[in-house]
């Protein structure tokens, strides 16, 4: 019985210490991560539409379970989804602009888990990222890879990643028409 | 303990991904561009150190019945606090490596280390052992992402460093690196998952190899010693 | 005498028992000869170009073999064809745009990855040829997924019986290799003339081509396509893409393919299944090097559970051993 006693006193003392430092370092670093993540999704925004605000509308979640929320610009240049799919490796976020005419302003990733230097191309900021998301200005919602008639090159060896940002921006673009 | 021999065990003898074998997960994975490989080696490196340096420092009121529990509550700390640092200031490396920086909880690495060394050596030994182990690690790393980088994609030091201006290194993961063939010769699939196994294999094979050889070498030279010694007895 | 004594006593000798004159050499050169109509039909249908890229795969992987072998101190086996062999199954399998420098690549997988690295010629336990081609279609996707005759790119019969437009071949077009294809795979009548010509030989036997075209034709005959015949489909699915050429040049393998007799048959089938599984659900058009490569995986586990008894133990021996064994283990637990 001592012997357990003991045990779990020296558990729970270093879980204690453990918990501390984690608490202060957390303390330290969750502004600065919260700062970030929002600096990216403003950016995000920035990249696929020029406006000056956003106002947050409401929409059928039930026949678009993939979108998340849809921004709508206060200036009237159009709307702005973000939507979580799921990609070749894991979920990607996307943000995606759709103008009045229901064409596709731009697209930015906000966030995935795709593989580094193939499919995690879509969302890099040298020249084969900014080439492949460019291609996805001023599409409708016909947009489809090359290979399926469509007029989108994939990504070198990503076909799955880039067919999957061509259909969710395709889904963006119908859950803006039903907007009305 | 001397450094001299720890060092030359961490990088060659001893080293923990060609020799001992454990923590290959994150090194088939992540070895894809330079960027990743520099900062999943150092990431592993100052985990290693800190948490050899805490349980060296509290091995001897760890009761032996808990302490790999003890281990990896330390472990995770560690490895918590680069994950929460990384984010906030480094957040292109923790983009790249996602998950396998929490990950580095489970890497054979650090626990094997403080199984193997800590909990019996003193906090010198141990820091230079996280350190030189750290270093035998990002060189593996490094070699694995310059030939898949290179064979994959023609390219040398992908995210680290950028031409387009003069050469300068790019410390947030943005530079093109230096293509040294067009991309379109590369053998892509050395990228994938597929190449991380082929290139570990050879690797490792190639170390093996090295090492049975100077074995070998070592083995003949005692032997001439030897026989020479008995020659000048004879005489 | 007692009874424990009176035992038969056999001359043994050395093995082995019987020689014939065929070696390795013999049978890779007959491999050679068979491909020959093919080559013909290649060269016909898509110019010189690629006769070169035959020479450059059987060069190349013949270099590879000897510069491996020679850094390494291992004994020289290029003369044994069996490299040269591989090199010239690998561009039968590639389409006809393929540039020399991937050919050159490829045989360097083929031959010091697969075939080298695991010990050379049999010990192999993938197909190296088509290993070669999986690795080259997964890093050069682009280039390869593709057949291009002089610059324009050509669907092939299996992207239109899989796709949205009906197949603009008739089956005599699509037996005698008018269609566009890999550079060995297109027309049927070539390389059934081969097929002939390696069974007469008794290079191959019939067992493993017959289970692989005969569990794809049967396949496409029972589930059948909206918009064709069920003969006409079957006939298509029989004649399209790689399931002929594959299935008589690669599956017979001996390194990779079974020896028993019912491993063989089962070895067969489930490269014909995986085919069609693969052309009907797959992100591919073509499925069959995959399929053999898979089947490649299982031959050990084949050979075992399908291994013949020794000569003279009869089936109660058998059935005692292994209930003995059983036994045995029992009383260990």
């Amino acid at each position: 019985m001592n012997k357990i006693l003991k045990l779990a006193i020296v558990l729970f003392l270093v879980c204690a210490v453990a918990a501390g430092a984690l608490g202060f370092v957390n303390n330290l670093t969750a502004p600065i991560i919260f700062a970030q993540a929002q600096a990216k999704t403003a950016a995000a925004f920035a990249s696929v539409m020029q406006a000056d605000g956003y106002e947050e509308i409401e929409f059928d979640k039930e026949s678009f379970p993939t979108v998340d929320t849809i921004h709508r610009a206060t200036n009237g240049a159009g709307h702005v989804v973000t939507s979580t799919f799921s990609g070749a490796q894991g979920n990607i976020t996307l943000a995606c602009g759709v103008d009045p005419d229901f064409k596709c302003t731009g697209i930015s990733v906000i966030e995935h888990s795709e593989t580094s230097g193939l499919g995690a191309n879509a969302a890099s900021t040298a020249e084969v990222g900014v080439k492949f998301r460019a291609q996805f200005v001023g599409q409708d919602e016909s947009i489809a890879l090359s290979n399926a008639g469509g007029s989108i090159d994939a990504l070198t060896g990503a076909t799955i990643t880039s067919r999957s940002i061509a259909g969710a921006v395709a889904e963006s673009i119908r859950v803006v028409k039903s907007l009305g | 303990m001397n450094p001299k021999k720890q060092f030359t065990e961490g990088l060659i003898t001893n080293n923990p991904v060609l020799v001992q074998q454990i923590g290959m997960c994150a090194t088939m994975a992540i070895t894809t561009t330079l960027f990743n490989g520099v900062g999943m080696g150092l990431s592993v490196l100052i985990i290693l150190t800190c948490c050899n340096v805490v349980i060296s420092l509290i091995r001897k009121i760890i009761p032996g019945e808990i302490r790999l529990a003890i281990f990896v509550v330390v472990i995770a700390t560690f490895v918590t606090i680069v994950d929460l640092l990384l984010q906030a200031y480094v957040p292109a490396l923790s983009e790249a490596l996602g998950v396998f920086i929490p990950l580095i909880v489970v890497n054979c690495i650090i626990i094997g280390r403080a199984e193997a060394f800590c909990q019996k050596m003193p906090v010198g030994a141990c820091f230079l052992d996280g350190i030189f182990q750290g270093f035998g690690y990002t060189v593996v790393l490094i070699i694995m992402c310059v030939v898949r980088e290179l064979l994959g994609a023609g390219r040398f030091g992908g995210g680290l460093i950028d031409v387009s201006n003069g050469f300068r290194f790019t410390l947030d993961g943005t530079g093109a690196g230096i293509q040294i063939f067009p991309e379109s010769y590369g053998a892509s699939i050395l990228s994938l998952p597929f190449g991380g196994f082929l290139t570990l294999g050879v690797l490792i094979a190639v170390m093996q190899y090295a090492l049975k050889k100077s074995e070998l070498k070592k083995a003949a030279l005692a032997e001439q010693a030897k026989a020479e010694e008995e020659k000048e007895e004879d005489e | 005498m007692s009874e424990k004594n009176e035992r038969l006593i056999f001359d043994v000798a050395y093995q082995p028992q019987v020689r014939t004159t065929v070696d390795t050499r013999r049978l890779m050169s007959d491999v050679i000869v068979a491909m020959i109509p093919v080559a013909i039909v290649a060269v016909y249908r898509y110019g010189w170009h690629v006769l070169v890229l035959m020479l450059t795969g059987m060069a190349s992987a013949t270099f590879f073999e000897w510069a491996y072998r020679r850094l390494l101190h291992k004994s020289i086996t290029i003369d044994d064809y069996s490299a040269a062999v591989s090199g010239l199954l690998l561009v039968m399998v590639l389409p006809p745009q393929t540039p020399w420098w991937m050919i050159v690549i490829g045989t360097f997988f083929a031959i010091v990855v697969v075939k080298q690295l695991y010990g050379g010629i049999g010990k192999n336990f993938l197909n190296p040829a088509l290993a070669g081609r999986a690795f080259l279609t997964a890093s050069y996707a682009g280039t390869l997924t593709v057949v291009i005759i002089d610059g324009t790119t050509m669907a092939t019969p299996l992207s239109y019986l899989y796709g949205e437009n009906p197949l603009p071949f008739t089956v005599a077009q699509n037996f005698l290799g008018k269609i566009p294809g890999s550079i060995g795979e297109i027309s049927s009548l070539a390389i059934l003339l081969g097929a002939a010509y390696l069974i007469v030989r008794k290079v191959i036997r019939w067992r493993i081509p017959a289970c692989v075209i005969g569990s794809v034709a049967l396949i496409s005959l029972v589930c059948g396509h909206a918009g064709y015949g069920r003969v006409e489909w079957m006939l298509h699915n029989v004649l399209s893409g790689g399931v002929m050429f594959t299935g008589i040049f690669m599956a017979t393998d001996y390194a990779t393919s079974p020896v028993t007799r019912w491993g063989q048959a089962i070895y067969g089938i489930g490269i014909g299944a995986l085919t069609m599984l693969i052309r009907c659900f797959g992100g591919f058009a073509e499925g069959c090097s995959y399929a053999i490569l898979i089947m490649n995986l299982t031959t050990w586990a084949l050979d075992k559970a399908c291994h013949r008894h020794q000569f003279g133990v009869s089936r109660e021996d058998i059935a005692a051993a292994r209930a003995a064994k059983k036994a045995a283990k029992k009383e260990a637990v």
